[in-house]
Order: C-alpha cells, then structure tokens, then sequence
C-alpha cells in the first residue's frame, strides 16, 4: 500500500466500498454519466432496522490496497458494479467472461457484484438474472438507481451476516490471526497456541467486529468492541492494531459527534463530481443511529446507557490520534496509514477550530516518508497539504505549499511540464500572498505587502503563462508587475521587464479588454498609469481669438442653480465634485481643443509612449493621437493633447489613452487620485465662424493680443491699413462688428486716431467659408509734443522780437536761428522734443455665425496697432503782434523742426517755409482778430484742446491751415491781445470806415467828415468819455509833427464829448476836418475817461484805437485852374 | 545565530526584514511569510483567553521547522525577463530553523528566525533579544520624521539588528 488516498475523512470507516469499474469499451463519458447517477445512491436506509448503510464508490482502485482490508474494513472492497457496451448478442459470452475476470480481481473480499449492459436488445436481454441488468441504451435505463439500491441492500445482508457471525463467535476456540500483508512473513513458525497469540488474534478479531459493526451502522457496538479491542491490543503490544482500534474508537466518536461529516467543502472529496458536494450538504440531514435526534432521546434506547462512558470526548478523539498515529509510525510500511490518519485528524481538528494543533499534525504529515514518490505523486501531496492548511486558516502556509506544488508541476525531471496545472495552481496562491490581480487595488496609496515575495510570485505567472503558450496572459502579468511594483523594481531589473515586455507585446499586443481564463477567473485590464506618470490634467482655454463669447442679453438663462435660495451657507467641499466641477470656458464644436497634461518618466531610459490621446465621454470627440518621447528620470514635462469636439453638449475629460511598450492602456482619471486636476467637464457650444485676419503691415512682435501691427509715423501723419479678414472655418460669417479702444490713456490724443467705414463689409456678408472680406482702416496720429509752460514765453523778451509799430509786412520772417541767441533753452528742449511716443489701440472685430449664433455666442478677434509715433514740427513759442489793422493781428510762432529732415510748413497764406533738420525759425501768421466773448467756452479745457489742434495742422505736408477760427483761444493772456478791445472805435473817414492800412484820401480844400463811433462790446456800459482828435504828420524818421495848426483846420471841434454807452450799443459823434494842404496826415485820438471829471487818458490799447492815415491831394479844380 | 530578524506590521506586511545570507534574502521572506499564520493564530488565541495578560512574548512559533524529508534537490524554475535560466533555489526546506514570534501591545510583530542546529539558545536569551528588538523599535516609532506604517529605515535600529546578530552568531 503505497498510495495514500488524501481525500479521506472519519467518517469513510463506516462506509463501505463499492468499485465501478467499465468492461470492454465504454465510452469516457457515457461511464461517468453513469457513475454518477450510481454514485447518487451514496446512502441506503435498510428496511425493517433503523440502520442507513453508506457506500463509498470507487472507480479505480488499486487491489494491493484492498489487500489491507482486514485491517480497515473500509478499505476491502465489497461490491463491484461493471459497466459494458454490447452491441450483439454474439459478443454477450466475451463481454460475461470479462465481468467474471474482473471479478476476480477482488474476488476475495467481494460480497456481491453487478453487471450493467447497455446496448444489448433480445433473446439475452430477456433473461432475468440478478448479477446482470440489460438496458438498450445509455439514455434509456431509468431504474440504475434502483438497481444499485437493491445491490446495496444485498450488500448489507451479506454484511449483517459477516458481523453477526464474528460477533457471536465467541466459544470459537479457533479465531484466526487477522494481519496485514507486511506481517504476514513475521508470523510464520510462530507459536500458535501461546496465549499472547490468542490474545492478539482476540484482540484483531475485536477491532475487525468494530469495524464491521460501524459499517453496519450499529454505533454503540462498534464502541463497544473498540473499547475492547484496544484493552487486549495494549496488553500484548500489538501496536499497528492497536492504532487501528484508536483509530476506529476516534472515527466512531468523530461520526457521533460531528453528525455533518468532517470532509467540507473546501476538501471536494471527488474533483470531477459536482455531487459530492451534495452529499456533504444532505449528510447534516441523515440520520446516524445513536445520535440524538431532534426531541433529544434516541430511537436506540438501549444504546443510550453505554454511550457515555464508551464515546470519545473532543479532546480524546485528538489525543487518541495521537496515539494512534505514534503507533503507525513505529512501522515503516504503514506510512500511508499514518498520513491519512494525520489528515483525518485535522479534518476533525479543522471542525474543531484547534488550528494550532492541526498544524502540528500537519506538520508530522509533512515528515512521513512514504519512500520514492512519482511526481504526480508529489504534486498531489502538496496541493492536499496546501488545502488542509488552508482548511485551518494558515493561508500562508497553504500558499507556500501551493506554490511548491506549481513548482512542482515543471520540475526538470518531468518529461512533459504541466505549464498549465502549474499556471493554475500559481494563480490559486494569490490570495495567500495578498495579492490581487486588480491594479485598482494598488491605485490607493504606496504599495504594502510582502513585495519581494509578490515580485516573485509574478515573474513565475509570466513565465508560466508564457510556457503554456498564452502570450496575452504574460503580457497582462508583466503589465501588472510593471504598474504596481514599479517602485520595487531596480533600474535594471525595470529594464529587464520592459524589454521583455516589448518582446512580448510583439506577438500579442496588450490591450484593455478582461481576459478570463478557462475557470472562469477574469483578469481586469491593467492601464499602465504610471509609464508616464501623470501629475496633473489641466484643460485649457482656446486661443484668445477664438474665446467664444455669450451675448449679454442671454446671460439671464444661465444663471440655472440647483437651489432655491439665493444663499445658502451650505457648500459642498467633496473632493468629488471637485472633480467633476464645470470649467469657467466653453470650447466650440470643430475647433481644436488642448488638455495640458504634466507628466514625467519615472524609468531610467527613454520611455516611447505612443497615440497617446485623450478618453473623453458626453460628446463626440475626435481625439488626435500624439506620440512622444520622454528622456529617462524626466522632471514635470508638459504634454499637450488635443482633439475636435464634434458634437454640442458636455464633454467629460475621463481620461487618457497611452500605448507603452506595446500595451494600450485607458487610464481613468478616477482611479488616480494622484492626479490633480482644476475640473474635467467643460461645456462644449455649437461651432463658430473663424476669422483669419491679415494686414498689409508687417507684424513684427508676437503679443498677447492674436495678432498685431505695428507702424512708424510722424505726428500727423496719416496711413490706410487694409485689413483683410477670410473665414477659415466651416460655418457662415454673418454678423460682424467693429470697435476700437486706444490702450494708452496717458497721452493726449486729438481727434480720431482710428477710422473706418464699416458699411462696404458689411455689404458682403454672410461671408461662406473660404472667403475674405477687406476693410480700410485710416491710421492718424495727432499728439500734442509742445512742451507746455514755455510755449506761451513773450516773444518781447528777446532781442529779436519786433516792436515797431506798424509793420507794414503783413508776414514777417525772422530768419535768425534760435539756437544762437538762446542756446541753453533750446538745448534742453531739443532733449524733450526728441522722444518718441507710443500709441496703442485694439480694434475688436466681434463676429458670430452658424449654430454658435442662434445660442447666442460671438468670437472677438482683435488687432493690437502700435503706433510709434514721432515727433515733427515744434511750435516751440507763441506770441502775437499787434498787425496794422486793427481787425488783425500777427501770430508769431517759433517753429522748430526736430525730425531729420528738411521740410516745408506752409500756413494759410500759401507762403512756404522751408526748415532744416533742427532748425528754428520763426513764421508769423497774419489772423484776424475776433470776438473772444462769441467763442463758445474760451476755457481752459479748450484752450488745451484747440492748442495742438492748431499745431498738428502744420504739418510737414500740410498745405493750408486756417489758423484764424482757432487761434483766439492760444492762452487767456495771449487773448487779451488777440481779441477785440472791450470797446472799439469805428472811424470813419469820407464815408468810408478808416484803418491802419487803408489810406483814406481826400481833397483840400474839402470838408472832410469824420465819424467816430464807439461799439461797447463789453458787458459794462462805459463812458462817458472825452474824446480828442489831434492830427499829425509822420515824417518816417522818428520825429512827428503836431504843429499843424496851418494845414489842417477842423470845422467845429476837435474834442467830442461821448455819453454813457449801455454793453453793446454805441455811440457816434460826428465832426468834419478840412485839409489846407496836400500831405500825409494821421489822426491821433485820444480818450479822456470823463466820468470822474479828473479828465484822465485812456490807454489806445483798450479801445484798439485805429491809427487814420489821411492823404489829402490837390483838388482837380485847383489843378484845373 | 540569529539568521533573520523581521518586524511586520499590524496589517501583517514587512516593515523591516534583514537577514544573515544576503545572497538568499527571498528565502527569508517566505519563511517569515509563513510563520505569521502561526503569530496570528497565538495571538487571537491570547486574545480570547486572557485579554490583560501583557505576555509578548509568543515562544516558539515552528518549534523543528526543518523540511529534511524533503527531496533536496527542489528545483524551481525561476526566471528574469532578459533570459531564462534555472536555478536551484528553494533550499529553504533543507535549512533547519527555528522560528520565535513577539507581539507588541500595537500588534506589531517581531519574527527572529534561529539556525536550529545551534542548540545553546535558551528562552530567556530570545527573550532579551526581542527586549532589546523592542527598545530599539521604540525608538524608532518616536522619531518625528518616521510615519507609522512605512518600512524602517533607521541606522541605530540597523547597526542594533546586525549586532544582535553577531553576537549571536
């Protein structure tokens, strides 16, 4: 007896065993069909006793162990039931021959056996026999059971019959030595009659009455006769029968105590029958004599005395074992009885929960030395010891075993490996070593468990799986290793698994789908989230230019909340809706969208991570891929993902898809909670015209704004800036709007820098896509680059103004360069004119279009104009002169040309002046004066605003520049000069209105009329006055002559005496002068502020006192005569 | 002839293992591995039983942990990525040790793992060893920078170990 049947239990001693075996060809599984429904007829209650007979059934059985049949009943083989096929009649007699061989194989341990014939049909069929059933074919033979039952009824007489007859064969005076087969040579020549013989074979006959006694379901006796049996064992030191006595006691108490079977689940007892699990499950239900039954008292009344005393107690049953098990081994050969009783004993020990002591009985399995073992032997031995360590909790140790079975299974020394059963039992050790082939697992923080075991445990998974021809598998395993050991490996081994990785992934390209294997174990997909390592997912905004934008109008439909209220001190901080919190901006349908990703390449070489593309859900999105390259160790390295949203909605950023070494992997960003992230939905809106904007100026800086230009001009000059605008997206332009902001607020600016006429794009709109519409844009600077205070300097304070009075010139030029009379101030304000200034401005083109427009969104596009802007001519001083007439003055300006080139300002009067670079001269204008109370608002602000203005119209090119509507305004005191007197004196002379250039002529001889009329132009009533008209000659060289008494005579007075004149009325006095003589004659008038009586002179100035010229010519008469 | 020393955490995964041949450091482990079957089984049973009683001390764990029956030649096909090879590894059965277990009040686990083959160990000098073991964890645990539940990476707890097993050896 050398191979130990591991599935056995204690409670297989009171069954007995029944051998089905095929005669002939059976087919495989028509045979186990059949088994099965035999097998189903595991226990049978005998009619007319309580008693249930248990048979255990066996298809294969070696008749060497049946040799060992009187030492344990169970192990005798007593029934046999045989399977045939016979198609004919002929081959009936061979197929009979047969079954009776077979019979003899255990003839002498056989009760009973039967013949099953399937096929079989006739004269033959016809016959009843007992030992044979016919049935014509494998689905037809609806009474096998009932067969097997009345075999197994059979069986029990035969049994009862055996027992009654050693039981009473007490008075006997010969019993016979029961022995096992190894003794058999030891007891030759022995002394048969001595009385320690007698004793002994007493003793085996006792222990072999137990046995049949439990068999037979009596209980109580099968104790009783144990109980004996060990009393006579001990005394004569038969030690191996001893055990067996132990043994049986402890199986007869293990089966009264522990009525549900020590077997379990966990042992299946018959791999290939899902029955025997049924059985395990109505064997709680059976009834065992003896026992208690549900009211407490026993049907066996008479049993109930002796059980008590005779039935083993827990702790007995263990230390009986123990015993027994120190009895077997003391003999070599009864290795294998020793093992199944260690088994047997942690089965029971296992019900017990005693995992500590099961261990230790475990553990003397473990040395029990069955001598050379095959090494399917060997495997079995050690997933059986991996599986009753696993039925007494040490998952540890049963993995271990398991692991050692795996190994076990592809050792050298087998011909042909079990990669396969090596692969599966790896696998089964998985849970021992706390390793779960879910990376989701892993995903929470850093790895803990016993890692340099785990590694192992899955380099083997790979190899294995590799070896039994499952690429797919290995490249999960070692995708699986990669991702969650990755901080475990070292840099050469991580080298190692990702090139072999790659010579996998060759033949069988990872990918994300559950692989399951043939037992129905799924392997989840491995996304290898750490080849790159992502660090944080950041979507980003479109470009600027391509920001859509929600009409105003439509915000109302946007404010949609969740709660009623307005307020609510309730925030949600989760982290999830963190997550999933919706992003400030939009994206559009059709347009490219980005996921900024930081990653970084935790391996010590490049990493190739190829299509990597984004994994999104709410919308159709087409991703595009992007491959690229890491350096090894990389730092944060930022990635850009893109792709095309196709649909409207809400789009989801889930995740990202990579493809490393050959594995594709979706990883979730769920399932990374080490990835940061500011929110992954982001609403998506219907698509968008896109404007592409060109300028015929070059664009020489990148800016923030999308596109800009940048121009050179000097002040006031003017250029036209085509704008050309093309629709580079797939929808209709139809609305297009155009602003302008100017950035720089710090400078003066005059008038419209930019200017457009909007109305000839508009016209060609809706613009389809590929098509381009321009637009003229006029580009003016106007920017005020006096230097302010010193401008309004009196021109009288220096040498080269000109004072006399009048001046005869209506346009004087001076001609002296200002640089040498005042070099210092004109150094320094050389220094301050010669910056240039900068002017920006963005025009804003503001178009929608398509499906984005009916939701209300509109794209900005926006053009930056930098203008540098420089300066050209300077009015570096103003002043005016008092002209010759009256109604006129000279406006002196100091021109100062600070560009590099010559120019020419010409002014209204179309008298060019031609400058030099840095060249200073001095212009004057001739303008009329005016009525500075008629100016709408001479202000101050007005005066800042008209001063430029008057400037920037002399421009380098500028031809004409009407200085007169706006000059009155240059500075209040400079007005003083430049307005009206508050009073004006209109002379008239000869009827014609007299000023400082008109020469009015007259006769002599004639009375000459002369009216004076004083306009009151001031908001006071002035007067009275005395006013004084005293003539005189100009001789041109300083000296003037009053003393005309003789050639100049006035008819009536000379002096007029004007009354109070109310704010703008007048008053006229009128007088007549008479000129004796030809001559130049100028009138002088004088005012006396009469008022007061004091008879003071008024000052010219205030009334703008028109000097008379009068030429008095020879009369013609006088001529004639 | 301390061969392996090894602290396990409460949820039963190596803080810190070191044993005496480098070279066959995996060998350790599993030993270590298996042996906590047995520490959790002493410990639920002291639990049960005598819930005050401060005994750390959990004596021998595999009292002749030595798989001498087994076929000595145990060949485990073991592989690396860049090319196979066989090699003969699980010795482990052949070596004769002896396990002991120590259990701190926080279920922190020390295993010593013994040559069994020296038999002038006494209880009371595994005793010492697991004080001293546990002195020294002490330390380690009150070290601020040290966060409960990683792997133990301390000089003074390393140059203790490996002079505890030099002395014994």
């Amino acid at each position: 007896m050398s191979i130990p049947d591991y599935m056995q239990c204690a409670e297989d001693h009171q069954t007995v065993l029944v051998v089905v075996q095929p005669v002939g060809i059976v087919p495989e599984d028509e045979f186990f069909r059949i088994y099965k429904r035999i097998t189903s007829v595991a226990q049978v209650s005998i009619r007319d006793s309580q008693r249930n007979l248990y048979i255990r059934y066996r298809h294969h059985y070696l008749p060497e162990n049946n040799e060992w049949g009187d030492f344990q009943t169970h192990r005798k083989v007593v029934g046999l039931i045989s399977v045939t096929t016979c198609g004919s009649a002929k081959e009936w007699p061979q197929t009979s021959d047969r079954f009776h061989c077979q019979k003899d194989v255990f003839g002498a341990t056989l009760y009973d056996s039967r013949l099953l014939v399937f096929g079989l049909q006739g004269e033959i069929a016809e016959q009843q026999r007992t030992d044979v059933a016919f049935y014509p074919s494998y689905d037809d033979c609806p009474d096998v059971e009932k067969r097997v039952e009345d075999f197994v009824e059979s069986i029990f007489i035969v049994l009862e019959s055996k027992r009654l007859d050693r039981a009473t064969d007490k008075s006997g005076d010969k019993i016979p030595l029961l022995c096992v087969p190894f003794e058999k040579k030891d007891f030759v020549g022995l002394d048969t009659d001595s009385r320690h013989y007698k004793k002994r074979c007493q003793g085996r006959m006792r222990k072999h009455v137990g046995d049949l006694c439990l068999q037979a379901g009596m209980l109580q006796d099968a104790l009783v006769h144990y109980h004996m049996a060990v009393e006579l064992l001990r005394s004569v030191n038969d030690f191996l029968w001893l055990g067996a006595a132990l043994e049986g006691l402890c199986s007869a108490s293990v089966i009264f105590h522990y009525p549900g079977g020590t077997a379990g689940k966990a042992s299946g007892r018959e791999p290939s029958l899902a029955h025997g699990q049924g059985q395990a499950a109505d064997a709680g239900k059976r009834h065992r004599p003896g026992a208690l039954t549900a009211n407490g008292i026993s049907a066996d009344t008479s049993s109930e005395i002796g059980r008590a005393k005779n039935c083993l107690g827990p702790e007995d049953i263990i230390e009986k074992y123990k015993e027994a098990i120190s009895y077997y081994g003391k003999y070599k050969n009864a290795g294998v009885i020793e093992l199944e009783a260690c088994v047997k004993a942690v089965r029971v020990l296992a019900i017990q929960k005693r995992a500590m002591e099961a261990s230790e009985f475990l553990q003397n399995a473990v040395y029990i030395n069955l001598g050379q073992l095959s090494e399917e032997e060997k495997i079995q031995r050690y997933s059986i010891l991996s599986e009753l360590y696993h039925l007494i909790g040490f998952h540890r140790k049963s993995a271990f075993f398991k692991r050692v079975a795996a190994m076990q299974c592809v050792a050298p020394t087998i011909p042909e490996p079990g990669w396969r059963a090596c692969y599966k039992l790896l696998l089964e050790t998985l849970s021992g070593y706390s390793l779960c082939l879910d990376p989701k697992d892993f995903s929470k923080g850093s790895h803990r468990g016993w890692a340099a075991v785990q590694v192992r445990l899955l380099h083997e998974l790979v190899y294995a799986s590799r070896r039994m021809g499952n690429p797919g598998l290995s490249v999960r395993h070692l995708s699986f290793l990669l991702q969650t050991m990755l901080d475990l490996l070292s840099d050469q081994e991580k080298k190692e698994v990702t090139q072999s990785l790659e010579n996998y992934t060759s033949k069988c390209p990872g990918g994300m789908e559950v692989l399951t294997l043939p037992d129905g174990l799924k392997l989840p997909p491995v996304p290898l989230s750490k080849l790159p390592i992502v660090r944080s997912v950041k979507l980003l905004d479109l470009p600027v230019s391509l920001r859509p934008h929600k009409q105003k109008g439509l915000l109302e439909n946007n404010m949609s909340s969740k709660s009623p209220f307005i307020y609510s001190p309730i925030i949600m901080h989760t982290r999830g809706e963190e997550r999933t919190k919706k992003i400030e901006f939009r994206w559009v349908q059709g347009d490219v969208c980005e996921v900024q990703l930081m990653v970084y390449n935790p391996m010590p070489f490049e990493l190739r991570v190829e299509h990597m593309g984004l994994l999104t859900s709410g919308v159709e999105f087409e991703a595009l891929p992007a491959a690229l390259s890491l350096p090894a160790e990389s730092g944060l390295y930022p990635v850009t993902l893109v792709g095309v949203p196709r649909t409207a909605g809400n789009i989801n950023i889930s995740g990202y898809h990579t493809s490393v070494f050959g594995v594709t992997s979706d990883c979730l960003l769920d399932g990374l909670p080490s990835v940061r992230t500011s929110g992954c939905v982001v609403e998506v809106i219907p698509s968008l015209p896109r404007l592409q904007l060109s300028t015929s100026l070059p664009r020489p800086f990148s800016s923030r704004l999308s596109s800009s230009v940048s121009v050179q001009l000097f002040n006031g000059e003017t250029q036209q800036l085509t704008i050309t605008l093309e629709n580079i997206g797939s929808e209709d332009l139809e609305t297009l709007e155009v602003t302008s902001k100017t950035c720089n607020t710090k400078e003066k600016l005059f008038g419209e820098f930019l200017s457009w006429d909007l109305e000839e794009a508009v016209s060609q709109l809706p613009l389809k896509p590929g098509q381009s519409v321009t637009l003229t844009v006029n580009v003016k600077v106007r920017l005020d680059f006096s230097g302010g205070e010193n401008l309004l300097q009196d021109l009288n304070d220096d040498g080269i103004s000109v004072t006399g009075l009048p001046i005869s010139s209506p346009l004087r030029q001076v001609l002296k360069p200002r640089a040498e009379t005042k070099p210092l101030g004109s150094e320094s304000s050389k220094t301050d004119y010669n910056h240039v200034k900068t002017l920006e401005a963005v025009m804003t083109f503001k178009y929608s279009g398509g499906a984005g427009k009916m939701e209300g969104y509109y794209r900005d596009l926006s053009l930056g104009v930098h203008v540098d802007v420089e300066p050209s001519v300077f009015f570096t001083r103003v002043s005016t002169l008092p002209a010759t007439r009256t109604r006129q003055c000279h406006l002196l300006l100091d021109v100062f040309n600070s560009t590099e080139h010559e120019l020419m300002v010409s002014a209204n009067n179309n008298q060019d002046l031609v400058l030099h670079p840095s060249e200073c001269q001095r212009m004057a204008i001739q303008v009329a004066k005016f009525d500075f109370h008629t100016l709408p608002q001479p202000d101050q602000e007005a005066v800042r605003y008209t001063n430029p203005k008057l400037l920037e119209e002399e421009r380098l090119h500028a031809q004409a520049s009407m200085i007169s509507s706006t000059l009155g305004s240059l500075s209040v005191s400079l007005s003083l000069s430049l307005s009206l007197c508050s009073s004006s004196l209109d002379v008239v002379v000869n009827g014609k209105p007299c000023d400082c250039d008109i020469i009015a002529d007259c006769k002599v001889g004639d009375a000459v009329p002369l009216e004076v009329k004083l306009t009151n132009r001031s908001k006071n009533a002035v007067g009275p006055f005395a006013l004084t008209v005293v003539p005189f000659q100009d001789y041109q060289n300083g000296v003037q002559n009053y003393d005309l008494q003789d050639a100049v005579t006035f008819i009536g007075s000379n002096t007029f005496y004007i009354d109070m004149v109310k704010p703008t009325e007048n008053s006229a006095c009128m007088g007549a002068l008479l000129f004796l003589y030809t001559g130049d004659f100028y009138l002088n008038i004088k005012f006396q502020d009469d008022s007061a009586g004091q008879g003071k002179e008024l000052p010219p100035s205030w009334f703008g006192l028109p000097s008379v010229h009068i030429k008095a010519l020879e009369a013609p008469i006088e001529a004639g005569a | 002839m301390a061969v392996c020393i090894a602290v396990i955490a409460k949820e039963n995964y190596p803080l810190y293992i070191r044993s005496v041949p480098v070279q066959n450091e995996l060998k350790f482990h599993y030993t270590v591995h298996t042996s906590l079957d047995v520490v959790e089984e002493k410990i639920s049973a002291v639990g049960k039983a005598m819930a005050d009683q401060r005994e750390l001390y959990l004596g021998l764990l595999y009292p002749t942990e030595d798989y001498k029956v087994y076929p000595s030649h145990m060949i485990i096909v073991y592989y690396t990525p860049v090319c196979m090879f066989f090699i003969l590894i699980e010795n482990i059965l052949l070596y004769r040790h002896t396990r002991y277990g120590y259990v701190t009040n926080s279920k922190v686990k020390f295993v010593i793992v013994a040559d069994s083959s020296n038999t002038s160990l006494r209880d009371n000098e595994i005793r010492s060893m697991f004080r001293k073991l546990h002195n020294s964890f002490t330390d380690v645990m009150c070290n601020p920078f040290y966060n409960p539940g990683d792997t133990i990476q301390s000089k003074a707890f390393d140059s203790m170990v490996s002079a505890m097993m030099v002395q014994a050896s």
